[in-house]
């Protein structure tokens, strides 16, 4: 039997007005990698903190080891955006852990270390580039070595925070991959996501929390992505279906030789009432074409017309006014002004409708129009003055989503809109997003989820080294197509699952 | 989240509903409202009003002869008004997120630009008046297109503004003093209009007009937004440029014409009043961030701690304390208000007072 690193019993925290982990008790052995996984607020991101003590329990124990004299592990917390400093390179981030060589600057051996420990990994890349030109998978990879490097027995726990909100197919591969090794050395790792089908295929068993207790700690080849859901929701929910468009739609945005950032060219039309998605590994062009249509991004080549007249490039108020709406892929830092609040945030693009005599705002009416949207994107809780930054992440989205619904756009654009966000809320975004489209909006989506285009989308176009490869519709829409293609395996390969797709549904 | 309309709700295992996650104790209705005036009414809301209350108190005792004359609250009003208007100025700079660093030295060439356009020149006083003021915003413009424009640092803009400023006072006023200043322009500054002096209402005057830009206009709400996050106000379709250029044209006019106000109380255009300012203002606005809107600069907080502060220096200067205490006081302030308005941003939520709230209503629950 392997050795004990871990154990948690009768964890109970409270916060004002709410019990945010109660009665929680699990273990960690050596060898094993543990899932937790729930919804926003069911103790997740609590639980967390208390093994990291940021917080103090109110009852309940964390014992690391087995006690007695066998060694006490020690316990390493990477969380996606705070482990490591941008500016600094790689073998600078990992000396800055450590102890060694902190009087002479050996730099030719530190170097040497961070590419060895890199190399360990079976990954490569230069490690005397800063941290922020390292893709999000290298960078998290880096936070797993600094975690490790200095560990004098492999006997330890690292705690991985959400490493995968940011990572794309392939390089979620390559993540677990350096995962798998570290449990296999022998150390104990908590993994906590937000994507199910992940934690099915990385962890060895499944803590899931609602509400703050545990109901259920299972192994996870006993469990597949419904069940999971069903743990953590409560019950489970139905998935929506899409009805296949009919007929010919007006066209609402179009795209010409569109390039800028990491888009080469790119041609595309949007018709009113049409859910499009854009696929693609990071690099691709993917990440950057919805802020190149809207102009938060800069626009070098290319045209882009708007119920037939042109925009202007690289103006985010030209686009607003011709009844764009941009939803950016980082909420904090572009999507919304956390530190106003839900009110504030929800009028901010269009406070013209409010604005009465000598500039001043209607307050009651748009307080009214707040409460409308509250109620039909389901917020919790519903207060309209309260700072957005208080709100869980799928309640800050759906806040941002609702902004831009409320100016009824003729196109929505939106960048990975369920980043961090979890199941519960995910759904209810899908639903915003179907009721846009309902009512005549042409919608664009773009996500790293291909299961979520699948899912959400008509159509879906797929992109490669900047330019849109394929588009993929009814029957050939189908996630597995969707990786072949976003990786550009060979046709023949493509065809054949096309054509199992096809008798699959021929079959039904 | 728990309760969205899905449209299969099969089986609901034994586990209770979704609960409503995460009421704050100061949810809506009876309870909510003691809450909400109880919140108002706290430290953290309106320190200023508390600290002044003690500072009243501890002054009363120790210099009450001086301390509780008419005269000299009315001296300490009068003579506050300037400090006040350039932090109002100020307010607005910083909503927008700029740190004008200038607001020192554009207070000094307003001050210059006055006397010399009335000595010099031989301008009568509107005229005067109206090219000090226009140039105050056009400083203000130069700041704004650099900041923006030429995407210089907020704070290295402007300190490169105050720079040149202050090279542009000593040139205009050769170093010199300027004085013969008319007695009709000295009225301005030193006149009374009921109790106060003219500079006292000018403060109102233009108080309530930034307040009510800032928080009754939509311009406001583009401010706020662009201080408080510029790349998401600019994706929501906010003209930060322009916001920020405007803010800080407003700001400009507005220490220009406490510049204009300063050199008619002290009838005398001075090359060295302004820097002084610099240092009183960014503590009041800050200060006054803590104050009423939870970290948000605001007209109303920045003006209470001009006059808190100024009441505490008034204070220590009656009972006979040295000639530093004033700029020690304002330094400690500064210091203070900053620290008190992280240590706010990080407990707002786990306030002592709401968890104390929170928890007597689950014990009531509970029994």
């Amino acid at each position: 039997m392997s050795t004990r690193l871990l154990q948690v019993t009768g964890l109970r925290k409270d916060f004002p007005g709410l019990r945010a982990l109660d009665d929680v008790s699990f273990e960690l052995r050596s060898g094993e990698v543990l899932a937790i996984v729930g919804q926003n607020g069911s103790g997740k991101s609590t639980l967390v903190k208390v093994l990291a003590g940021v917080y103090r329990a109110e009852a309940g124990q964390v014992a690391l080891g087995e006690g007695g004299d066998s060694a006490v592990p020690e316990m390493h917390f990477i969380h996606q955006t705070r482990a490591l400093i941008p500016e600094l390179s790689t073998v600078e981030n990992l000396s800055l852990g450590s102890s060694r060589s902190r009087l002479r600057l050996a730099r030719r051996r530190e170097r040497r270390h961070a590419e060895q420990m890199i190399g360990s990994f079976g990954l490569s890349f230069d490690v005397t580039r800063p941290i922020r030109e390292l893709s999000p998978a290298e960078r998290t990879v880096v936070a797993v070595v600094r975690a490790l490097d200095g560990w004098s027995s492999p006997e330890n726990i690292l705690v991985l925070d959400e490493p995968t909100a940011e990572l794309h197919g392939e390089e979620v591969g390559k993540l677990f991959h350096v995962v798998r090794q570290v449990a296999a050395a022998g150390a104990g790792v908590i993994f906590i996501s937000h994507r199910l089908d992940e934690v099915i295929d990385l962890s060895d068993r499944v803590l899931a929390l609602r509400d703050g207790r545990v109901v259920g700690d299972v192994p996870s080849h006993e469990c597949d992505h419904d069940r999971l859901i069903q743990l953590i929701v409560g019950r489970s929910i139905g998935s929506i279906e899409r009805t296949a468009l009919a007929g010919e739609r007006e066209l609402v945005l179009a795209a010409e030789g569109l390039g800028g950032d990491t888009v080469a060219r790119a041609d595309l039309r949007l018709h009113a009432g049409e859910i499009v998605g854009v696929s693609g590994l990071l690099g691709s062009g993917r990440e950057s074409l919805a802020g190149l249509l809207f102009g938060a991004r800069r626009r070098e080549r290319g045209e882009v017309t708007v119920l037939g007249s042109p925009l202007a490039a690289g103006d985010p108020a030209a686009a607003v006014a011709a009844q764009l709406a941009y939803v950016p892929p980082d909420r904090h830092a572009d999507g919304a002004v956390m530190e106003m609040s839900v009110r504030e945030n929800l009028t901010l693009p269009g406070l013209g409708p409010l604005r009465r005599a000598l500039g001043r705002l209607d307050r009651r009416a748009e307080l009214g129009e707040v409460r409308q949207w509250i109620d039909s994107v389901g917020l919790r809780p519903p207060e309209p003055g309260r700072r957005l930054e208080l709100f869980s992440g799928g309640n800050q989205q759906k806040v941002v989503i609702a902004k831009w619904l409320r100016l009824r756009p003729r196109a929505l654009l939106l960048d990975e809109p369920t980043q961090g966000v979890d199941v519960g809320a995910k759904l209810s975004i899908y639903e915003l997003i179907e009721n846009a489209a309902r009512e005549g909006a042409a919608v664009l989506v773009t996500s790293a989820d291909a299961k979520e285009l699948v899912e959400v989308c008509d159509r879906v176009l797929v992109m490669r080294d900047g330019e849109i490869v394929a588009e993929l519709a009814g029957g050939a829409l189908e996630e597995e197509r969707l990786l072949r293609e976003e990786l550009g395996l060979d046709a023949q390969q493509a065809v054949h699952v096309f054509d199992e797709a096809e008798e699959e549904e021929i079959r039904a | 989240m728990p309760d969205q309309a899905t449209p299969s709700l099969t089986e609901l295992p034994a586990a209770p509903p979704p609960p409503a996650p995460q009421t704050p104790p100061a949810g809506e209705g009876e309870g909510g409202r003691l809450a909400a005036v109880l919140r108002w009414l706290s430290f953290r809301n309106i320190s200023a009003i508390y600290i002044f209350a003690v500072i009243f108190v501890v002054f009363s005792i120790w210099v009450p002869d001086t301390f509780l004359a008419e005269s000299t609250w009315r001296a300490m009003i009068d003579s506050q008004a300037i400090t006040a208007l350039v932090a109002i100025g100020l307010v607005l700079a910083v909503s927008s997120g700029a740190f004008n660093l200038a607001i020192g030295a554009e207070v000094g060439f307003g001050a210059i630009l006055v006397a010399w356009c009335l000595t010099k020149l031989g301008a009568p006083i509107p005229v005067a008046l109206a090219l000090t003021v226009l140039a105050g915003a056009l400083i203000g413009l130069l700041s704004g297109l650099l900041i923006t424009f030429a995407r210089i640092d907020s704070f290295i803009a402007t300190l490169g503004v105050s720079s040149v400023l202050l090279a542009a006072i000593s040139w205009v006023s050769g170093d010199q003093q300027i004085l013969n200043l008319s007695h009709t322009f000295q009225q301005l500054g030193t006149g009374e209009f009921l109790i106060f002096t003219w500079p006292v209402w000018i403060m109102i005057a233009v108080g309530i007009v930034v307040w009510y830009v800032l928080e009754r206009t939509s311009a406001g709400r583009h401010i706020y937004a662009t201080g408080g996050n510029i790349d998401a106000a600019r994706l929501a379709g906010v003209k930060t440029r322009r916001v920020i250029i405007l803010s800080l044209a407003g700001c400009g006019m507005i220490t220009a014409l406490a510049g204009v106000l300063l050199t008619s109380t002290i009838a005398t255009g001075d090359p060295t009043v302004g820097p002084a300012y610099l240092l009183p203002a960014f503590t009041a606005v800050f200060l006054g961030s803590t104050q009423f809107r939870e970290g948000r600069f605001n007209v109303l907080g920045t003006v209470l701690v001009v006059y808190v502060l100024a009441a505490g220096v008034k204070g220590f200067q009656l009972a006979g304390a040295p000639t530093w205490i004033p700029d020690l006081f304002n330094g400690v302030a500064l210091l203070t208000a900053v620290a008190l308005a992280k240590f706010q941003a990080r407990t707002s939520e786990t306030h002592w007072l709401l968890r104390l709230l929170g928890r007597g209503k689950r014990e009531e629950g509970h029994d």
